[in-house]
């Protein structure tokens, strides 16, 4: 059996090859958004997991830290703890801070934790060289991310910190690395100014009270209790806000990375429209090439079926080939991304379908052309 | 012995536009032709070879009349089947000024492409496409694609793609023009041989007088009539 869309791609071969690389890096580039969405969920769970606790207690009507600046006492930890369903409770603070590196500045996440508390942030498996913090000053772990090695000093507001620690994997939400400090170098930071500041507050008859503030409380329940009446509870008698795990996973990945997602989304849909407009240029245009032969076999009298069947074939394997040439293009490509870029394996079987489809819809406009082709155009005179 | 009927046509109009634009092409066009016979359609340009042609071969409308192909009545004031494909697949021939074979098929493929449309099993087409090709003298090109051969070569094959199907018809619209006077000759001969070895009606449509010696018949259309020599 003549198998005419195999026939015509052998006849022009490297054409169709060097045109299906082209939608195919078009296709990888949506395999990279679709990661980088991924990195970001990813990324947003990842403190959340190591953390592994059952209850955040942020300031009143906010979302906490992640969403919003949240401010409690650090003493709520003992009101907390106390309380028969609560087994653990540990206040943390984050705080943006810029790592100064050789040449620039580098964003990160800075936890800070009470070093000798129930709860430690920094999950073992991910530490790759060093150790856990063990001294209340000046001591810090950072990610590989932040290029830093063991023994590295960083300069942080007043101080300078050592680097004891390298994590592997550890970023906020947002992409940035994470690094660990102690809760009292992290109130520190974050709550105390400079001195020019402080005289200038003590002229106004401001004293700083803010430096045993933290940014949540966090807190581990006892087997046999209910996490969400737990949860209510602390809320109707302490005038907090509480998120259970599963409601701060609903915060990190719905009010923090949401728009993000949907631009990531958007683009997303608008790659593949164009993917499907330009193969469906390129059918059209190889259709158009072969508008003499197909007026010529409509003539001789091949039914429409089997020129139908040859520019949908055509299409499809195009669109298959891309696919293929689209995944390699994101494997080879995707690790050069700076933010985390996971690609998944049902991500790319969505967009196989999807290239599958689209590729069906943009084999309509050359079947179109061979439904409307004349037969008559084939003989002259 | 009485030669059968390969075309009848009786009262075949034609026309195309309307109002100023109103052109009469055809008007009660009258013949017969028997299987066998190679038949020169000539004309000046502009004066509807093609369109008879055409008509003959199932792809234009007339306007009135009655066409049989054969023993089978396709055309009474409209077309009798709607498959006019199915017709032209299977019991008419083209060959046209150029060879027009698919360029990206080689010659058995380009060969062998109407007998599978038409359900033909690929063995005995290919069978059938190897004897052509050695009727033909280029046996040894199956596997060459159409770019491979000369326009000679190419128009020999294009001769053995309208036999694929075992034509009671072959319309042949001037498949000597783009040939040398030798290449030409040699041409019409083949279908003059062609149409007595295969019990063929031809219609040709030539513009060069010194083809017509070959053919059996001379069908002119003269004022929007047709006429034989």
């Amino acid at each position: 059996m003549i198998h005419l869309a195999k026939e015509d791609i052998r006849h022009t071969l490297g054409k169709f090859l060097v045109t299906a690389m082209g939608v195919g890096m078009l296709l990888g580039i949506v395999l990279i958004m679709m990661g980088v969405y991924r990195g970001m969920i990813s990324d947003a769970e990842v403190l959340l997991e190591d953390l592994d606790v059952d209850l955040w207690i942020v300031q009143e009507n906010t979302l906490g830290p992640f969403a919003e600046a949240s401010r409690v006492h650090e003493d709520l930890k003992y009101t907390i703890k106390s309380l028969s369903a609560v087994d653990k409770s540990e206040a943390i603070t984050f705080q943006n801070l810029q790592l100064p590196l050789a040449d620039r500045k580098l964003a990160v996440l800075a936890i800070g934790y009470d070093i000798y508390g129930e709860i430690n942030p920094i999950n073992p498996e991910r530490l790759i060289d060093g150790r856990v913090l063990k001294s209340d000053h000046y001591e810090i772990v950072v990610s590989d991310k932040t290029f830093y090695k063991i023994d590295d000093k960083i300069k942080l507001g007043r101080n300078s910190y050592k680097v004891v620690g390298i994590t592997h994997g550890t970023v906020a939400s947002g992409g940035d690395p994470l690094v660990y400090i102690s809760l009292k170098d992290a109130q520190e930071l974050q709550f105390t100014y400079t001195n020019k500041r402080i005289a200038s507050d003590r002229q106004r008859g401001i004293i700083n009270k803010d430096a045993h503030l933290v940014n949540a409380i966090i807190a581990t329940t006892k087997p046999a209790y209910n996490v969400n009446e737990v949860a209510q509870d602390i809320r109707k008698w302490l005038h907090k806000s509480v998120y259970t795990r599963a409601q701060q996973k609903v915060v990190l990945t719905r009010n923090v990375v949401e728009k993000a997602s949907k631009q990531i989304g958007l683009f997303t849909v608008i790659l593949i429209a164009v993917a499907t407009i330009i193969i469906a240029l390129i059918i059209y245009t190889m259709t158009l090439e072969k508008m003499k032969e197909i007026s010529i076999m409509k003539l001789i009298g091949l039914p429409n079926s089997i020129i139908i069947k040859m520019i949908v074939e055509e299409t499809l394997l195009l669109g298959v080939l891309a696919f293929i040439f689209g995944n390699i293009f994101s494997h080879l490509i995707y690790s050069k991304f700076p933010k985390n870029v996971l690609l998944e394996i049902p991500d790319a079987l969505l967009l196989f379908v999807i290239v599958v489809v689209a590729s069906i819809f943009a084999s309509f406009i050359g079947v179109k052309k061979v439904i409307n082709a004349d037969p008559t155009a084939a003989i002259g005179g | 012995m009485s030669k059968k009927q390969a075309i009848k046509v009786e009262n075949l109009k034609k026309s195309f536009g309307s109002g100023d634009a109103f052109v009469d092409v055809i008007q009660n066009a009258n013949f017969t032709i028997n299987k066998g016979e190679l038949v020169a359609l000539v004309a000046p340009s502009g004066a509807g070879k093609t369109t008879l042609l055409m008509m003959l071969g199932c792809v234009d409308k007339p306007n009135s009349g009655t066409i049989w192909l054969g023993d089978e009545k396709v055309y009474e004031n409209a077309w009798l089947t709607k498959e006019t494909r199915k017709i032209r697949r299977e019991k008419i021939g083209f060959i046209f000024q150029a060879h027009y074979l698919i360029p990206f098929l080689n010659i058995i493929d380009n060969l062998t492409l109407l007998p599978q449309a038409n359900r033909i099993k690929d063995s005995e087409s290919k069978k059938k496409a190897r004897e052509l090709l050695k009727y033909f003298d280029i046996a040894e090109k199956e596997n060459a694609m159409p770019s491979q051969l000369s326009g000679g070569q190419n128009q020999r094959v294009a001769i053995a793609r309208a036999l694929m199907n075992n034509p009671e018809i072959i319309l042949a619209d001037e498949p000597t023009a783009a040939l040398d006077m030798n290449r030409s000759t040699d041409v019409v001969k083949m279908l003059k041989k062609i149409a007595i070895e295969q019990d063929v009606a031809i219609v040709m449509v030539t513009h060069d007088d010194r083809m017509l010696q070959y053919c059996d018949k001379i069908m002119k259309i003269e004022n929007k009539g047709i006429v034989f020599e």
